[in-house]
């Protein structure tokens, strides 16, 4: 692989622009600490910020360790250069998402069709046996979640990708 | 004081006896709740943030844009809805563009968000608009003699600028106080600090490994402490601090991991007096070693 060649595209700057990358000096700490790097495979926050400084396209978008994030933001805090490394894992999500429909995560079509990723407000029976009132979905309320479904609608990833959200 | 409720997904879907014990007990100590009518998902970060920077923010605004009609910040439980919100807010208020897209999309809908309303997590509002001493004095039931040790969640310490209101997020205090307050003594240990590990995709991708992380935290408590129970303040570590003590158990054979799980509102408002029934009826790891427990405080004394 010439290394010359792929980091000119800088893919970086495509991918994340929010911090700068280029500030990492690949000192590890936004690994120690981080649950995911427990993982097999690990997920290694450093190497996702080489992979993206030099360009790897290939091996980024193969890649499924951001996706075992747990989003604790330790990596966030620690970070002594403000790369911003957990927002750097949203944003390779999101790119692999663009150049990759499979990556689309499911809970979006959950989200459109009845605003939650969880069956929220069916279950009146327990709820009342806690003496708890009825709440105010808006899975119960037709009007509002075909208005924010419309505005969905409007955002590159669900009109792009509307055979997902179909019925 | 007033304050807009978001309850979630998993709180009133999974464990609607958490929702039930924040309603019982904010009230008793002065904080009124208002509904957040047609909430949608916070998002989670698995969901829109991951996918669409312009539909997380959308979705973001249009949850902000309903605490924002009531007039008042947001309470929130759980620490993802927290943090993903605080995030949201965060964007929208530091990127006039990203704000004036996200106010484009709302419009056909009547809704509007400017940033005006704060996002708080509960125990954020427990600790430091309340405060330890009320709470104290509000108890009519007591865990004198018990100790628990405390999961701080990390989205309510990291990023510190975004979400944190600890003087230190490296050495969080709140929670310690809180339980502190209800009588029982928080023991201290090694792990205290390590993440639950229950979020995202650890958990779902590599679950061997994200037992095993979870395992070493509860080896600690066991080795390290006199825990009678553990105090947590995020629905994620509550339900995946009783199920990782379940899964170990199997593994093993025998019931080794047993330390019955609350979440702090609910240790709170069992103090305050609320029916176990309704406010500590859901669990999977058995809490009557703690309620049986609890004490009368008397109003003389």
């Amino acid at each position: 692989m010439d290394l010359q060649e792929v980091s000119v595209k800088d893919l970086w700057q495509d991918v994340y622009s929010a911090g700068n990358l280029h500030y990492c000096f690949n000192c590890s700490t936004c690994i120690s600490g981080c649950p995911a790097s427990h993982g097999d495979p690990p997920l290694l926050v450093r190497n996702l910020a080489r992979k993206l400084i030099l360009g790897l396209e290939e091996e980024l978008l193969d890649d499924d360790t951001p996706w075992a994030c747990v989003s604790c933001s330790r990596c966030e805090e620690m970070c002594p250069m403000n790369v911003m490394p957990f927002e750097m894992i949203l944003f390779i999500r999101q790119w692999q998402c663009r150049n990759d429909e499979t990556r689309v995560p499911t809970a979006i079509v959950e989200i459109y069709k009845r605003g939650y990723t969880q069956a929220v407000g069916v279950n009146t029976e327990l709820r009342e046996s806690l003496g708890l009132p009825r709440l105010n979905t808006i899975t119960n309320n037709p009007e509002q979640l075909e208005l924010f479904r419309a505005m969905l609608m409007k955002t590159r990833i669900v009109s792009e990708n509307d055979y997902m959200f179909g019925g | 004081m007033q304050l807009c409720f978001f309850p979630g997904c998993n709180t009133p879907a999974i464990r609607p006896d958490v929702e039930r014990a924040i309603r019982a007990s904010m009230p008793v100590l002065g904080i009124e709740l208002v509904d957040a009518d047609n909430y949608v998902c916070c998002p989670a970060f698995g969901s829109f943030p991951s996918a669409d920077e312009e539909a997380w923010m959308a979705t973001s605004g249009w949850n902000l844009s309903i605490a924002e009609e009531k007039g008042c910040d947001f309470v929130v439980q759980c620490g993802s809805c927290y943090s993903s919100l605080c995030m949201g807010r965060e964007h929208l208020l530091h990127d006039a563009e990203k704000l004036t897209r996200v106010n484009e999309l709302l419009e056909p809908a009547g809704r509007q968000v400017t940033g005006k309303s704060r996002v708080r997590h509960v125990s954020e509002v427990l600790f430091k608009e309340i405060g330890p001493e009320k709470i104290a004095a509000h108890r009519k039931k007591s865990l004198k003699g018990l100790h628990g040790v405390v999961q701080y969640p990390c989205h309510t310490l990291f990023p510190s600028e975004v979400v944190g209101f600890e003087e230190s997020p490296r050495a969080p205090q709140g929670l310690r106080r809180l339980v502190e307050a209800l009588g029982a003594a928080v023991d201290g240990y090694s792990r205290e600090l390590q993440c639950c590990g229950g979020a995202g995709g650890f958990m779902k991708s590599t679950p061997e490994q994200a037992v095993a992380f979870a395992k070493a935290k509860f080896d600690a408590i066991l080795a390290e402490t006199k825990a009678d129970f553990i105090a947590v303040s995020c629905i994620t570590c509550l339900m995946h601090m009783e199920r990782v003590q379940n899964t170990l158990n199997e593994q093993i054979g025998e019931e080794r991991y047993r330390i019955p799980v609350f979440d702090y509102n609910q240790l709170l408002a069992l103090c305050l007096g609320f029916d176990p029934k309704q406010v500590s009826a859901i669990c999977s790891v058995p809490r009557d070693s703690v309620i049986s427990r609890m004490t009368d405080v008397n109003p003389n004394t």
